[in-house]
């Protein structure tokens, strides 16, 4: 074992095998080990020998590092004996200590901070390595920071050994996962069925304690809340809690968990399902707004519509096959695929369902069916609506073919795996709209088409507003058109928008922490033109 | 009838075209009227929401111009011009595809929330009143629970994003810092988290008094009518045992207790609950008030509480029980607006950044990113769509906040240093969006320099 020479001040304290320490020297206090009741911590390291010759170091000589220079190349040493073995190297003369024939007497370090427990000889480190490192760990200064999380390391070999792993993983829960951050472990660990399962057994065989058997009869819950693993008990609140207050307190017994456990398993399955139909319906819905977009003339989109309108058709009766339903005239789905498209696939139509007044789950078709007509005639914007899918199931009719539509969308929203089926035809979208307004909407069609092909989307949008101004025959519309060039071509006004045309990759790689005003925005840009 | 509606927008001084102006500074009128003006801390760093919005309107403006388009929208639909309403919708849902970027997946939103409105409003218009007769007649009231989540993936959720940590973070260092020393510490937990935040809060005391670990009670108030999703897959009993457990886990005696109560009346039950345990228990009581208090009703509503407006008469009945600490954290925003056109605009020109954040730390097509946006799809539709004691997202912005904790005899005591650290270190685990400025009473935390939720502690100032 390497000993240091360099000690600034030795303390020699030997203990006899009664637990006694004697001090020969020093002007610390030394606590008298033994008399305190026997503690066990987890991190305590085992008792030092009781022979062992107790070495206090000063802070200083703690913090050193390479203390020991070579005069020639200033390379520095921990230890005088390894700079003796360095100085061979320059041909200058050196000294290694001689082993003695007596056997070396062992050595433990005591922390020189007070208030440390291993302050107490009766706690002291068994290597000079360690009370280094426990010192600076606990006492000294944390200068190493880690460049991926920013967490702060007192001894570099701690740091190194975090870097390592920093991200991979850092905390384990006894359920397997790992987490990099303290704080989402806590949340994780304290409502993991790990940790229910673990206290559930440990109080299974409860240590005997007769502090702990005088609480419980005081209040039920104090057997539960104290805790059997460690003496340490901390004291008991004070007396004005304890009785007065038990009546109207909810205690806890730790025999639940196990029930929860089942539960959950299922609720995460069923949720996860969900899931996976959801990402194909997005999917389908976006190749169909592609393809929606590429058929740009008047002529042709009409055909798409009809096209596709039969599509439907089949899609919709199919799907009444699989699910049993009432078989629908095939006309009056129309509307609910244009719900379909809008709307943002399963997931949040699901979402959207839970908002809305939401029919129940086992209202038969005939019943949506008497609740529509009730409803009597909508006026005509309604099946505008229809078509976004905003309406839900019960909403008014036009014509009697909407009255189903309510029955096919609940089985949309039922099962996603039928939506799927059911979003894919985007171009049935147009239907729903009123006649008169048809050119105008093609026109629109049109625009939308050169609006996604052209690079400054919205200006193009707009500025072919004004050109099928006339053509459109919706005065409002091309109100707004003329409004929403104003906003264009107009200088800049109040928005705090544009920030945000930067995608979060952007940021990331410019790690810049706050918007420059010009800068931002051209890397957004810089990095849209990439995508 | 085209000239008809222009001239019926100016008359109501709904200023549309607010955007276009030239000068450098929109006069503060326009802002007024429109409900924007929020008061902006002088932190110089951070360019002011106004300034940054004035050089780039030259570039792609698309978020500018789909606000534009939902707020005639949203005009339209409160004019009963269903025509005019029907086009504009046709355009927004052609330009804002729902599984877009960012920008077109919160302009469709706000499309379907229009849409709910137009469908639910009690205009006169008759195409809209036959709409709004189907959806009222079924109850509107009792949205159906979104998918339940387990207490397990509720936390994984709420840890993605430093929206609700900053705040944990925040109110756990100041709780733990104010509650040093007492022996008994009586939490109360105002949350829409489902105690999310009191694993962590629990470690920290737990951390900070080793020698002398508190007795905690904590109170929580039980889940109420419109809580916003997502919801628990367990009781709130069955959480508070998990607590306890790991309460005791880390050496701190613990009892838990669930109080029938709601935002909806100031949580009056809550209160009287909590005079009671005053007279009989000594504790130092802390209240911590996460994404809850805006849930409270407004002056808006015509409820009251004691006589008083609900807000008055929570943070006056909070004032009463003396506390030791009051914790306030929400989201800084203005969703109070009377008209839905100027609150369409507060709420577009806040919960764009939930939308832009996504991207940073969900793939899309994921199962927690369609949460995450189905969590704003509610704000964004009970803001637009509801109305009366239905909607319950009143956001304040912090200023308002301020004055009212002032008014009800609280000082604000900022944060420590070392709270401060604890949040850095925490947004640094996250994108480089996200920030953070502080000053004397509060700390707000920013995305891209634009301000998101704010935290503040208080305490009772002695004149009362």
């Amino acid at each position: 074992m390497p000993v240091d020479f360099e000690c600034s001040s030795v303390m020699t304290v030997s203990i006899s095998a009664s637990g006694e320490a004697s001090v020969s020297s020093g002007q610390h206090p030394v606590a008298t080990a033994l008399q305190q009741p026997p503690k066990k911590k987890r991190n305590l390291p085992g008792m030092p020998d009781p022979d062992a010759e107790v070495i206090a170091l000063s802070p200083k000589t703690l913090l050193a590092t390479n203390r020991f220079v070579c005069e020639i190349c200033n390379k520095g040493f921990q230890r005088d004996q390894n700079l003796q073995l360095h100085r061979r190297g320059h041909n200058l003369p050196w000294k290694l200590r001689q082993r003695t024939g007596k056997e070396v007497k062992k050595r433990v370090y005591v922390c020189p901070e007070l208030n440390c427990v291993h302050h107490d000889p009766s706690r002291a480190l068994g290597d000079l390595t360690g009370i280094k490192k426990h010192f600076s760990r606990k006492h000294g200064e944390k200068k190493w920071k880690c460049d991926k999380c920013s967490k702060k390391y007192a001894v570099q070999s701690d740091w190194k050994a975090h870097s390592k792993t920093c991200g991979t993983r850092e905390y384990r829960c006894d359920c397997g996962t790992l987490f990099s951050r303290r704080d989402s472990f806590i949340t994780h660990r304290a409502f993991c069925d790990a940790l229910a399962e673990e206290s559930a057994k440990s109080q299974i065989d409860p240590v005997p304690n007769p502090h702990v058997e005088k609480e419980s009869k005081a209040a039920v819950s104090a057997v539960l809340q104290v805790p059997h693993m460690e003496p340490t008990i901390p004291p008991p609140p004070p007396d004005q809690q304890g009785p007065k207050n038990t009546a109207g307190v909810l205690h806890y017994m730790p025999h639940q968990p196990p029930v929860s456990i089942s539960v959950n398993s299922n609720k995460s399955s069923g949720t996860s399902i969900s899931g996976g139909s959801s990402n194909s319906a997005t999917t389908s819905t976006t190749s169909v707004f592609a393809s929606l977009f590429a058929s740009s003339s008047v002529a042709p989109a009409a055909t798409t519509q009809r096209t596709s309108l039969s599509d439907l058709i089949c899609a919709m009766s199919r799907t009444e096959r699989c699910t049993g339903g009432v078989m629908e005239p095939p006309s009056l789905c129309l509307s609910s695929h244009g719900s379909a498209s809008l709307f943002p696939p399963a997931h949040e139509r699901r979402h959207f369902a839970t908002t809305t007044p939401t029919p129940p789950a086992h209202m038969s078709a005939t019943a949506l069916l008497q609740k529509a007509a009730q409803m009597g005639a909508a006026a005509s914007c309604s099946s505008f609506f229809r078509s976004l899918g905003l309406v839900r199931p019960l909403s008014p009719a036009v014509a009697g073919g909407n009255i189903s539509e309510g029955g096919g969308d609940i089985h949309c929203r039922r099962s996603p795996a039928e939506l799927k089926e059911t979003s894919l035809p985007y171009a049935g979208l147009g239907l729903g709209v009123p006649q008169e307004n048809r050119a105008g909407l093609s026109d629109l069609m049109m625009g939308s088409s050169s609006l996604f092909g052209s690079k400054p989307a919205t200006m193009d949008f707009l500025g072919l507003g004004m050109h099928h101004n006339s053509s459109v025959g919706a005065g409002g519309l091309s109100a707004i058109m003329e409004g929403g060039i104003d906003v264009i071509s107009g200088t800049p006004a109040s928005r705090p928008m544009e920030i945000t045309l930067g995608e979060g990759v952007g940021w990331r790689q410019s790690k810049t922490k706050l918007p420059a005003t010009g800068g931002l925005v051209e890397e957004s840009e810089s990095m849209r033109n990439f995508k | 009838m085209s000239a008809q509606r222009e001239n019926k927008r100016e008359g109501d001084g709904y200023d549309m075209l607010q955007f276009t102006e030239s000068s450098p500074l929109p006069p503060l009128t326009s802002q007024l009227n429109n409900g924007l003006l929020r008061s902006r801390a002088p932190w110089p760093d951070f360019p002011s929401s106004s300034s940054a919005k004035q050089g780039h309107l030259g570039s792609i403006n698309s978020a500018a111009c789909m606000e534009q388009l939902l707020a005639h929208c949203a005009y339209a639909i409160e004019s009963n011009d269903a025509t005019l309403a029907q086009q504009i919708l046709w355009v927004l849902h052609n330009i804002a595809p729902p599984d877009g970027d960012s920008n077109q997946r919160l302009t469709a939103a706000f499309l379907r929330a229009l849409v709910l409105r137009a469908s639910s409003s009690g205009s006169s218009s008759p195409s809209f009143a036959a709409l709004a007769s189907t959806i009222s007649s079924s109850s509107t009231a009792s949205p159906t629970p979104s998918p339940l989540l387990s207490p397990v993936s509720l936390a994984a959720f709420v840890d993605l994003t430093p929206w609700h940590r900053f705040g944990f973070t925040a109110a756990n260092s100041a709780i733990a810092d104010a509650t040093d020393g007492f022996p008994v510490v009586h939490i109360v937990d105002l949350t829409t988290t489902h105690c999310m935040q009191l694993p962590t809060l629990i470690d920290t005391i737990a951390a900070r008094r080793p020698d002398d670990p508190p007795f905690i009670r904590l109170t929580v108030p039980t889940p109420y009518q419109n809580s916003p999703p997502p919801s628990l897959d367990i009781s709130l009993d069955e959480l508070g045992s998990r607590l306890v457990t790991f309460a005791r886990s880390r050496n701190i005696k613990m009892d838990f207790r669930v109080v029938p109560s709601s935002p909806a009346d100031g949580f009056n039950s809550l209160f009287q609950h909590l005079r009671i345990q005053q007279l009989v228990a000594a504790e130092a009581l802390v209240v911590n008030c996460h994404m809850i208090p805006h849930y409270i009703p407004d002056e808006d509503t015509s409820a009251s509480c004691c006589g008083l407006p609900p807000r008055t008469a929570f943070l006056k009945a909070l004032r009463s029980l003396d506390p030791i600490a009051v914790v306030v954290v929400d989201e800084d925003a203005d969703f109070t607006a009377g008209d839905v056109v100027t609150r369409l605009r507060a709420a577009f020109n806040y919960l764009w950044i939930p939308f832009d954040t996504v991207d940073t730390f969900l793939p899309r097509g994921s199962e927690q990113r369609r949460r995450f946006e189905a969590a704003v799809f509610w704000k964004i539709e009970n803001t637009i769509a509801c109305e009366g004691v239905q909607r319950v997202e009143r956001l304040e912005p912090r200023s308002r906040w301020v004055q009212r904790l002032r008014a009800a005899g609280f000082r604000a005591v900022g944060f420590s240093e070392d709270t401060a650290v604890e949040v850095k270190t925490m947004l640094d685990e996250h994108s480089a969006g996200w920030g953070m400025k502080r000053d004397d009473e509060s700390m707000v935390l920013t995305w891209k320099g634009h301000d998101v939720v704010f935290a503040s502690a208080w305490i009772p100032s002695s004149v009362s």
